[in-house]
């Protein structure tokens, strides 16, 4: 609990309008956008807003002399719980942090605050001809510091890569509410160890990123859509690796099986011929619209050796819009489909693919559970999704054997439990597995330096011993 | 009790479909304006499963979290699994008024003033009055607007040989044997006589012979929204038997249209009343739609510069989104403004009761109507035309609003 003398002080930190304490608000922020069930533990003693750089190291300063939790988050878009406040203590949003402090045209950089939507900024950046490519499918609301947090990667990934390798600096309020800058504006910089690199993906438990410096590249000049739709997902994963080995690289190359498109179609009311079972969405860019007809009629060619069923290239942008509309639409309309989904997030070698994908449907069948699989087949980076209903005590009782399943498919294969989500609280109970004890023994070290007092995001990306607290 | 119970299931049923991502926030015109949680129909919805799941206890702070929701079913439109937040939102207004002990003397004044059509009747004769005596400017937040009538803007826009033209015959699609009827909503005959004599016309003027009069009751959404269902269901069986002898039964009030065509709905519990709700439903026709289907033409083309606002309960509550365009398109220069389907802030009582995020959002409006250059801001909604007749005061004499009855 946090005294009402500390309230106080919050409140002149930020204002008293961006201080929020009553019931309904605290359970508004005790959730993420993860299968996380609610729960009273989970509710912030306090949620609080700051507006600048200035308040976020106030609110730290006074957290750490006084050892309260602070969990930041933006939109709370996460899939594993990462911004849920466990701890209890603050809530820290940083919504109001959104503006572009610059776009440096010269230099092709741009400094955002972290609470900019992704899209925002990429629409910002687009204006001016520049290119901001990683896209996660929550791009419309997401954060752009919850994409840091996460190491967000999404669709433009085969091409284009994640979240990191746009990340140039950053300003970070530590623990104890000191402020540090990272990185900078030149492109080479070997000065001291690679700070940058370290917060990025670390979930907000080193400290909170509060200025955030990303490089962008020229905006393609052309770029269109294709859909394929296969008999079968292995002729489909066929294609994406016939396509790359004799070297197409599409902007993205998104791969669904049937359960997951007819679970779209459903609330879009399209009629899909049944005898296709696997869709694959293809992004292609370029110097020009030869150039594009030029990889499409490749693409087209490739996927007819692989019998695909249907070939559809969006003839306006409209058409094209409609398409990807499908795919971002995925992940909430496959949710829809049972009382629960456990989405996983695994990734693996790109030519593991159809392998792992075998090993899923025989997990499915093994169990009884119906699993969607979807994901950026062009990176290997895959969502199945577990459907099921935890009131029945049959599913309850299993379905952690069978995502524990997947997870070992992916190891097995030299994969990870996770490629963009992050781990947050849903995949902690199997990182010791996925990185080795010495491992995990290195992360805490790395957390005790950075806070001592265990204040920034407590309890998340490993299992945490009684003595660490939650 | 069970009753109560059965209203926030019925809430959590829809609710559940909540996939909690957040697209929802990107589109509501509320958190655009507050940005907290439970601005936004993620926020709101889950409100209603923490409830369901005894998180969290009925509380009045809750309520007015769910009062501070437009209905404007943006979120709807927006959301991948499209879960129905308007209807989750009216069910858990419903449970907490019941949980609190009932109806808020305010929402019940008004609930009582229009579920009696002789009270809607006194207001409607008291708000001419003020207009009369040009002292309707002292009610409070624009309530008795002043109407900028058809007379006026023929006067302004039509030359000399629009006035007393004979009406162009008009090729009618409306089957010749059809028993035609007028649903004068309340809004707009307190508010707005003018138009609705303008909708009265129009549609004697499509149903030649087949009108019938009906002195119609509330179409209830007042009720609905404000937690006095019993209240709604009343009057529509009132309206049912009502217009038990009609074919089409036209509104010229975009809520009432969109409330009534969706009566059914509130019925499906009801073996007795289901079909001939539903009956009744599919009578009712928008008054844009009842006049494109009648092949209606203007008088003439104006050389009047329109622009649309599209309520809520017009585009996305019935999907009627190219009929008045067609016919504004017909009547005078149109011009499509930014932003024309956003909420204007109007939503029945929420002006009333969130006067400063209402005005910021009609602030939003002015500014887009004054961008498109029009001189005419064309609605088909009381709520939405007693907005848009403040903001047309705010502007200064830019522009001027009217219902579109009143330029066809």
């Amino acid at each position: 609990m946090i005294s009402e003398e500390i309230k106080q002080q919050l409140r002149s930190i930020v204002g008293p309008d961006h201080l929020l304490d009553s019931d309904i608000d605290r359970f508004g922020y005790s959730y993420d956008s993860s299968f996380v069930p609610f729960a009273e533990a989970n509710k912030p003693d306090v949620i609080v807003r700051p507006a600048d750089t200035a308040q976020v190291s106030a609110i730290m300063k006074l957290a750490n002399h006084h050892a309260i939790p602070v969990t930041a988050r933006g939109t709370a878009s996460g899939r594993t719980g990462g911004s849920i406040p466990i701890a209890g203590g603050i809530a820290l949003s940083l919504t109001r942090m959104d503006k572009i402090i610059e776009l440096d045209e010269r230099n092709m950089m741009v400094t955002v605050g972290p609470g900019m939507r992704t899209m925002d900024l990429y629409n910002h950046c687009a204006e001016k001809g520049l290119f901001y490519p990683p896209d996660p499918a929550s791009w419309k609301y997401s954060t752009i510091g919850g994409n840091i947090a996460e190491n967000a990667g999404g669709m433009r990934a085969v091409k284009y890569g994640v979240t990191s390798n746009y990340v140039m600096g950053l300003e970070v309020v530590l623990a104890d509410g000191s402020v540090i800058r990272t990185g900078g504006k030149a492109i080479k910089n070997v000065t001291g160890y690679n700070l940058t690199q370290l917060f990025v993906g670390s979930e907000g438990t080193l400290g909170i990123v509060t200025e955030i410096l990303l490089k962008l590249i020229p905006m393609p000049k052309a770029r269109n859509t294709m859909q394929l739709m296969f008999p079968d997902m292995e002729q489909a994963c066929g294609t994406i690796h016939s396509m790359l080995q004799s070297g197409i690289v599409p902007a993205a190359a998104e791969i669904m099986d049937q359960t997951s498109f007819q679970a779209v179609a459903r609330h879009r009311k399209l009629d899909i011929n049944p005898a296709i079972q696997a869709c694959v969405i293809i992004e292609i860019d370029g110097d020009s619209q030869d150039a594009l007809q030029r990889q499409a009629a490749r693409i087209e060619a490739t996927a007819r050796r692989h019998n695909a069923i249907e070939i559809r290239t969006a003839a306006s942008q409209a058409e094209s819009d409609d398409i990807w509309a499908i795919r971002r639409g995925l992940s909430s309309a496959v949710g829809g489909m049972a009382p629960n989904r456990f989405g996983e997030d695994i990734s693996v070698p790109r030519d593991a693919f159809p392998q792992v994908v075998r090993r899923i449907r025989e997990i499915s069948e093994k169990y009884g559970f119906t699993i969607a699989v979807y994901g950026h087949a062009g990176d290997g980076n895959l969502h199945p999704s577990v459907l099921c209903d935890m009131a029945n005590p049959e599913h309850a009782a299993k379905v952690h054997h069978a995502i524990e399943e997947i997870f070992d498919a992916a190891l097995a294969v030299g994969g990870t439990l996770s490629g963009e989500h992050g781990i947050g609280i849903t995949k902690r109970p199997y990182t010791a597995k996925a990185l080795g004890a010495a491992s995990i023994q290195a992360h805490k070290a790395i957390k005790q330096a950075l806070d001592p007092k265990g204040i920034l995001n407590p309890g998340k990306i490993w299992e945490h011993d009684a003595r660490e607290g939650q | 009790m069970a009753d109560r119970l059965n209203t926030l299931e019925k809430a959590a049923v829809i609710a559940r479909e909540c996939d909690r991502c957040g697209n929802c926030t990107t589109v509501c015109p509320l958190y655009a304006e507050k940005d907290i949680e439970s601005s936004a129909a993620r926020g709101k919805n889950n409100l209603a499963l923490g409830l369901a799941a005894g998180m969290l206890e009925p509380s009045r702070r809750m309520l007015d979290a769910a009062n501070f929701c437009l209905l404007c079913r943006t979120c709807v439109d927006n959301c991948p699994t499209k879960v129905e937040t308007d209807e989750v939102m009216i069910a858990l207004r419903q449970h907490l008024t019941d949980e609190l002990g009932g109806v808020t003397l305010k929402y019940k004044g008004l609930g009582i003033l229009m579920k009696s059509r002789t009270l809607v009747r006194l207001s409607a004769f008291a708000m001419a009055l003020m207009r009369g005596l040009g002292v309707n400017g002292l009610a409070p937040r624009g309530l008795v607007p002043s109407e900028y009538t058809r007379r006026r803007f023929l006067s302004a826009y039509a030359g000399p040989a629009l006035l007393g033209a004979p009406a162009a015959p008009s090729p009618s699609a409306i089957d010749s044997s059809s028993r035609v009827a007028y649903f004068n909503g309340c809004g707009m005959q307190m508010m707005f006589p003018d138009a609705a004599a303008c909708s009265r016309r129009l549609v004697a003027q499509h149903a030649p012979g087949k009108l019938v009069s009906v002195d119609n009751r509330c179409c209830g959404l007042v009720h609905l929204a404000h937690g006095m269902r019993n209240d709604f269901i009343a009057l529509a069986k009132e309206n049912i038997r009502l217009y038990e002898n009609t074919d089409i039964i036209v509104t010229d009030c975009a809520s009432c249209s969109s409330t009534l065509k969706h009566t059914a709905r509130y019925f499906d519990d009801d073996p007795q009343w289901r079909e001939r709700a539903q009956a009744f439903g599919k009578k009712i026709m928008d008054i844009t739609e009842f006049l494109v289907k009648s092949g209606h033409t203007p008088q003439r083309k104006t050389g009047a510069r329109l622009t649309f606002h599209e309520p809520c309960h017009l585009g996305r509550g019935q999907g009627l989104r190219k009929e008045p365009r067609e016919l504004l398109k017909a009547a005078g220069e149109y011009v499509e403004m930014k932003g024309a389907d956003t909420c204007c802030g109007g939503s029945g009582s929420f002006h009333l009761d969130f006067p400063e995020v209402s005005d910021r959002l009609l602030d939003k409006k002015r500014d887009n109507i004054e961008q498109s250059g029009a001189a005419i801001v064309v609605t088909e909604c009381p709520a939405c035309l007693a907005q848009m007749q403040k903001a047309a005061r705010d502007s200064n004499g830019r522009f001027v609003a009217m219902h579109i009855s009143q330029v066809l």
